[in-house]
């Protein structure tokens, strides 16, 4: 039966929210504050054995040998497996594309720096490390392949020798007559990008522990698992179980970003607790493993693009070639990232035509993992540097190239070039805002005034499009067919009129059981206090994702709401019976089931639930005296890709601007923000507070994209950044305090007219401060073009001086 | 393994005896046999603040000292700040200015903050920067820490909490 979710806050059986759209402390905060939330490391089990994995030296090698016999002596070693017992019980790993994988722990060769060799389970991680130190492996040593254009070279050295190629993908996307509108271009403006390996990080790294169950053949994994319903499939085909016997149980975990699931992890420790016979076998990734082997490397791109415009400042068409470097296998769906920028491929703009050409190739180096925004970042900067670039070739202001090709109000729902549809957005609006807040002029005075005094002042003025609510359809073109990510919740009211919502995703950072409480308190009218949210593994909750391209907020909200209408339902049936009255003149306001317009005759939710459950004799005949209720919410609309890879795929397009304001110091390369503005548009927002904390948080990763962060491999394929003394995260000594304003379009197709939130910050971060280093650079005709840009990038480009402004 | 150590301390307020092998490091003795769990390990190197407790009233990483070195030191963990169910005005600071997203190197924050105001009641901003330069933060930009890292000091300036298991308040 179909189901009325509300649109708007206002539509909530509430006279006036006292929740929703507040910025309400969280409910996930006083267990976390005092440390007693339980992150995978704090639990144990009876027996448990802990894991420790020898890795790969090398990063492309045979393995002739490996001895364990004196490991196996070891007291407090119980279980060591190899390569041997990998192929003996499991497939190689899922991946996308397909068909571009190994087994959990190397056969036959080793195809980068880091990866698993053998396991081993002891008492101790410490024995279990020991262990390790004990174990001889044998390597004859292959040519390494680091980088991504030899990669694809005829001749170079195969990294699957049966594909007789490291291209993993290669085809081009055309959408529209790109031909005709480059040839009848007024100007076109071409450039290469390079966007360099980096990272998600979280600061707990991935951990599990896994057990094996002889009698049933069934398995129990705990870990921190962004998804555990999309790790729990990968499990039981890798492990070549029956899905309904794999247990998932994800524990709160400490941040994710997309680089939190470990495959390999899950799978080593579940072999090892087979072969001890059942034990449960933890493994928890140290920082130096997350660092070269775990889920935390993401987008190695070499961009050529290209932007042809009218005289005028009108973007024609929109070209990009990409060349990826996805790495040794494809088990990180990282290719996802290369097919994403697909759902907002022109960004703000009404550019009627554009071509995707798309090489992913395969290195000796970490399998690229999902990271924050997908792929959109570095696509993102790609289009918006172009953009200052014609701006500055047309003799336009950043601003008015801009504000000249946004797809205007009025012409929402609609559908961009690569397919898919924006549902809403006024781009002008969130420009005049930044313009406003950081006093554009003043700033264009104040850098002209530091540039006779020989300072490097920039300013970046950059947009996005945050796609939001996130659909498999938008990676059909890696090989990924689903449309819709259904997600569920179900809603209960026990004898006392408290409520419980359970659901299928452990807590992470976003808060959303807290919006979940809002909504619920809001929607019953009840107090906070009266709402639980309670967590389901993946066998017990109704159909799930989890959080993931910045779907969540939205989708759980659709859920409960859903199943709080259903419920609802129930309760009215029943107190129509009660009151002596017709359903059709019974409803739900402001906590109380009672007849429309009439006050006095009207029972509590906790009398209606109360009747439900202890008086059987009251209820209407056949009546279901369950006051509990499943929903499954999945975004409405959405179409399978074509032959072209387009779709309907995200289901909200939320839209940022950001003005910020850079120093660079031409002695010695460093950038310093002086100051950071910010106007972005997600709709309603269900608690301002983590939005703005996302937003504030996605600055800071976008900080460490721009100037800090980077994986660097040298020509033997050994990654020289294994540590945070040589991977550098931002710290508040980087993070610029930026001043924001939350500007509000709501969706129309979507619960409470809420957009998916979390990635923004993170597509504008990196292109801001990209465009403001280059427009610092503008006096010595320079432009950086090259992410991180580090001191000594900088610096080199300064002394070399030898990009000049064409 | 090496010969195991028996070594004496107190860890918020409450004395302990363990016995442990040169080699183990302190996170490992609290979050082991002390079933302290509250202090998270974030890098085990001594770069990410995750880890960090009160060594005799003074923040120290505990993933790069050893538990021997412990022997005789009075210690507080995150498990020492709040009382009998109560936040500590630091801890609801935090709460109130949405200054943790995950919470995992929350804990480590905290312990730097309540050093930090016991001996600097009205700390500048760039005090503020200072301490808080010492820890890694991936979710939230630093700028609602830095928020109830102000809103801590109004609050204990006005009401100074009970003192926690050792060290200044």
């Amino acid at each position: 039966m179909a189901v009325e979710i509300p649109k708007s806050i206002a539509a909530l059986p509430t006279s006036a929210a006292r929740f929703v759209g507040k910025a309400v402390n969280r409910v996930e905060d006083p267990q976390l504050l005092t440390g007693r939330t339980e992150f995978i490391d704090n639990v144990t089990l009876p027996g448990m054995l802990h894991c420790a994995i020898l890795r790969s030296p090398h990063a492309h090698a045979r393995i002739t040998a490996i001895d364990v016999s004196a490991a196996e002596q070891l007291p407090g070693v119980v279980a060591i497996v190899t390569g041997d017992d990998a192929q003996r019980w499991s497939q190689p790993l899922t991946t996308v594309p397909e068909q571009w994988g190994v087994h959990c722990l190397a056969a036959g060769k080793v195809r980068y720096v880091g990866e698993p060799v053998v396991a081993v389970a002891a008492t101790s991680r410490y024995i279990a490390e020991d262990a390790l130190e004990l174990i001889n492996v044998d390597y004859e040593p292959l040519p390494a392949v680091v980088d991504a254009t030899t990669a694809a070279a005829p001749g170079t050295a195969l990294i699957f020798e049966d594909h007789g190629t490291n291209v993993m993908m290669q085809r081009v996307f055309t959408w529209g007559d790109v031909d005709a509108a480059f040839q009848g271009a007024d100007q076109v403006f071409t450039e290469t990008f390079r966007w360099n390996r980096l990272g998600a990080n979280p600061l707990e790294t991935f951990g599990v522990i896994s057990q094996w169950d002889d009698t049933d053949g069934s398995l129990t994994c705990r870990g921190s698992f962004q998804s555990q319903y999309h790790m729990g499939l990968g499990a039981a085909a890798t492990l070549m179980l029956p899905s309904n016997k794999v247990r998932m149980i994800s524990q709160p975990h400490g941040g994710s970003f997309g680089g939190k699931g470990n495959m390999r992890g899950t799978v080593i420790t579940a072999l090892l607790s087979r072969k001890t016979g059942g034990r449960p076998v933890k493994w928890i990734e140290d920082r130096m493993e997350y660092l070269a082997g775990g889920a935390g490397q993401s987008w190695d791109r070499h961009y050529e693009a290209s932007l042809a415009c009218a005289r005028d400042g009108t973007v024609l068409g929109f070209k990009v070639k990409l060349l990826d470097d996805l790495g040794a296998t494809a088990e990180g769906f990282g290719a996802v990232s290369a097919a994403k920028p697909l759902t907002a491929f022109t960004g703000c703009y009404a550019i009627p035509v554009a071509q995707y050409d798309l090489t992913i190739v395969a290195t000796n180096k970490l399998p690229g993992s999902p990271y924050r925004g997908m792929g959109p970042p570095p696509h993102n900067w790609v289009l918006e540097q172009l953009m200052d670039i014609a701006a500055r070739g047309l003799n336009l202001d950043p601003g008015e190239i801009r504000r000249k090709n946004y797809i205007p109000p009025d012409a929402f729902p609609y559908t961009i070039a690569s397919g898919n549809e924006y549902d809403s957005g006024n781009y002008a609006a969130a420009l005049d805002a930044v313009l406003e807040m950081g006093n554009y002029a003043q700033l264009r005075a104040e850098q002209a005034e530091a540039r006779q005094h020989g300072r490097l002042l920039g300013i970046g003025l950059v947009n996005t499009i945050e796609p939001g609510v996130f659909d498999w359809n938008a990676y059909a073109i890696v090989g990924m067919p689903q449309t819709g990510v259904p997600e569920g919740a179900t809603v209960g009211i026990d004898i006392l009129g408290k409520i419980v919502a359970k659901i299928g995703f452990s807590l992470e950072g976003q808060g959303q059981y807290t919006v979940i409480t809002q909504v619920l308190a809001d929607y019953f009218g009840v107090e906070l206090a009266d709402v639980r949210v309670v967590y389901q593994d993946s066998l017990s909750a109704p159909p799930h994702f989890g959080p993931g391209g910045s779907r969540l907020g939205v989708a759980i909200t659709g859920a409960v709401l859903g199943a709080a209408e259903r419920v609802t339902e129930k309760l009215i049936a029943v107190a129509a019976r009660l009151l002596q009255s017709d359903p059709q003149h019974v409803e739900l306001r402001d906590g109380k089931i009672g007849i429309k317009g009439v006050p006095q005759a009207s029972m509590s939710i906790a009398q209606v639930a109360g009747a439900m459950l202890a008086r059987s004799d009251l209820l209407p005949p056949g009546m279901d005296p369950n006051p509990e209720a499943t929903y499954v919410w999945t975004a409405p609309g959405r179409t399978p890709a074509d032959e072209q890879g387009r779709a309907k795929s995200y289901l909200t397009a939320a839209n940022a601007c950001h003005l910020v304001l850079v120093e660079v110091d031409a002695e010695t390369g460093q950038v310093q923000i002086l100051k950071y503005f910010i106007a972005d548009d997600c709709g309603t927002r269900l608690n301002p507070a983590n939005v703005e904390g996302m937003t504030q948080g996605g600055v800071a990763q976008g900080v460490g994209a721009a100037l800090l962060e980077e994986y660097v491999y040298n020509e033997d394929g050994q990654l020289l950044t294994s540590t945070y003394m040589d991977y550098l995260m931002p710290t508040i000594n980087e993070v610029p305090m930026t001043e924001k304003r939350a500007l509000c379009t709501p969706s129309p197709f979507t619960p409470l007219g809420a957009k998916g939130v979390g990635e923004g910050a993170m597509h504008t971060t990196p292109a801001a401060i990209m465009c403001a280093i280059t427009d610092a650079l503008q006096p010595l005709g320079l432009r950086a073009l090259e992410v991180p840009a580090s001191p000594h990038r900088l610096w080199t480009l300064i002394k070399r001086g030898a990009t000049r402004e064409t | 393994m090496a010969t195991r150590r028996t070594i004496h301390l107190t860890v918020n307020g409450r004395a302990y005896e363990a016995e442990v092998e040169p080699r183990t490091t302190l996170v490992d003795l609290l979050r082991g046999e002390l079933a302290l769990g509250g202090t998270h390990v974030g890098c085990e190197h001594g770069v990410c603040g995750a880890c960090t407790v009160l060594w005799n009233g003074k923040a120290v990483r505990s993933c790069i000292m050893l538990a021997v070195q412990a022997d005789g030191a009075e210690l507080m963990t995150v498990e020492g700040l709040a009382r009998d169910g109560q936040l500590h005005p630091i801890q609801q600071a935090f709460m109130e200015e949405h200054g943790l997203q995950c919470g995992f190197c929350t804990p480590g924050f905290l312990m730097s903050v309540y050093e930090l105001l016991g001996r600097t009641p009205n700390p500048s901003d760039d005090e503020i920067k200072e301490t808080l330069g010492g820890h890694i933060c991936r979710c939230t930009g630093y700028q609602p820490i830095v928020k109830a890292v102000q809103s801590a000091a109004r609050k204990l300036q006005a009401a100074p909490a009970p003192r926690g298991g050792s060290g200044p308040a």
